[in-house]
């Protein structure tokens, strides 16, 4: 395993199962996590339940969990965003420990350009570079406004990045974000 | 003019009929409800995100499969997510009961009218979104007549049902004066409903 291999879809799924133990995932698939659903599809034991509209996972998964299950969300980045209000009004309102795995499109351009990485200034000129993602420069800064810690996961070396999500959601009954930066093989 | 009913004509056969299943209101309904049950399977979507009702009672029918889930959608709230028609049909939850409380406007912000009032039919998007038992009334003695039977056997189901508009205030929770099912959080209301829902087995 060396950091620039991708991370592997086997890999953080095996770490959810060990961790999270989740019953249900929900959400819409991207390039980015489409290996993971692939799995997840043929799961023997994870239900998968997917979605029209990211919006509509949260309040679903906010569902199950109040049903007594364990659910898991997956939605890209620009679908977080427009997820607003369904996330504070059900997962984060109703008190639910939910792990969200949020892949990070435009993540790696954003990076290699400093100042303008993740958490640079918004200026209106690096809004509309067209050199840039501009849904991964508002990723974090939606994030940290709304109140939902965050955690990193960019190789398999990450994997304990996932543990330390799942007791965070359960320890503070939040939902919390697993930021996938990089696609999933 | 069409037949409508009112809202104790929909919840009054509602609530005699309704056995173990979980009720899920949202809305202009939330008080009206209160006043026939005060179930611990009663949740008050309330305090929470408008247009997301019908999919947290989805995840709650995925949850309990042994169980029927019947929410009190409005018609507002259908139209600012009916990919949830969509969803629903997908999930196939056989145990949920999906009503759609068409009164035509936001009752709760001073009864404005929806987009389409009047015009959209509710019935034909559950049917065009692959729900497979939709029924839809305007008279009171149709959907009493029904009702047994739309409560029993696999779904998902959409019942749309159209009312007369109330003239409901906004809801708040923990304030006087308000039903006993918005006395707490909504965090406590969804704890004690997983709570009530373990201990019910």
């Amino acid at each position: 395993m060396r950091p620039r291999d991708p991370p592997r879809a086997s890999v953080l799924l095996d770490a959810i199962e060990a961790e999270l133990t989740p019953t249900h995932a929900v959400g819409l698939p991207d390039n980015a996590s489409a290996a993971l659903f692939a799995l997840l599809e043929r799961h023997p034991r994870v239900r998968l339940v997917p979605v029209t509209r990211e919006g509509e996972a949260f309040a679903v998964a906010a569902g199950l969990w109040a049903g007594g299950k364990t659910p898991l969300v997956i939605v890209q980045n620009t679908g977080l965003l427009e997820s607003g209000d369904a996330l504070r009004g059900t997962a984060v309102r109703m008190g639910v420990p939910l792990v969200v795995v949020v892949t990070y499109r435009g993540h790696a351009r954003a990076a290699e350009r400093t100042p303008v990485a993740p958490g640079g200034p918004l200026t209106s000129e690096v809004l509309v570079d067209p050199r840039l993602d501009s849904v991964a420069l508002l990723t974090e800064p939606t994030l940290e406004a709304w109140g939902i810690p965050r955690f990193s996961y960019g190789s398999d070396a990450d994997v304990a990045q996932l543990g330390a999500a799942v007791r965070r959601a359960r320890e503070e009954a939040r939902p919390v974000a697993l930021l996938l930066t990089r696609a999933l093989a | 003019m069409s037949g409508r009913l009112t809202k104790d004509e929909l919840l009054a056969p509602l609530a005699r009929l309704r056995g173990d299943a979980v009720v899920v209101t949202s809305m202009g309904v939330v008080r009206p409800w209160a006043r026939f049950s005060t179930s611990p399977l009663d949740f008050a979507s309330a305090d929470s995100a408008m247009g997301h009702t019908a999919d947290f009672a989805l995840g709650l029918a995925l949850a309990r499969p042994e169980r029927r889930v019947v929410c009190l959608n409005g018609d507002g709230s259908t139209l600012m997510s009916l990919g949830t028609l969509v969803t629903i049909a997908e999930a196939g939850a056989a145990n949920l009961v999906l009503f759609v409380v068409v009164n035509g406007t936001y009752e709760l912000t001073g009864n404005q009218a929806i987009p389409g009032a009047s015009r959209v039919d509710f019935a034909g998007l559950a049917r065009a979104a692959g729900i497979p038992r939709v029924r839809s009334f305007r008279s009171r003695r149709a959907y009493e007549r029904a009702l047994p039977a739309l409560l029993e056997g696999d779904g998902p189901v959409a019942v749309v049902v159209h009312v007369v508009p109330g003239s409901e205030p906004p809801l708040e929770r923990a304030a006087p004066g308000e039903p006993p099912y918005l006395s707490v959080s909504l965090a406590e209301s969804t704890r004690r409903l997983r709570a009530a829902l373990e201990g019910a087995g």
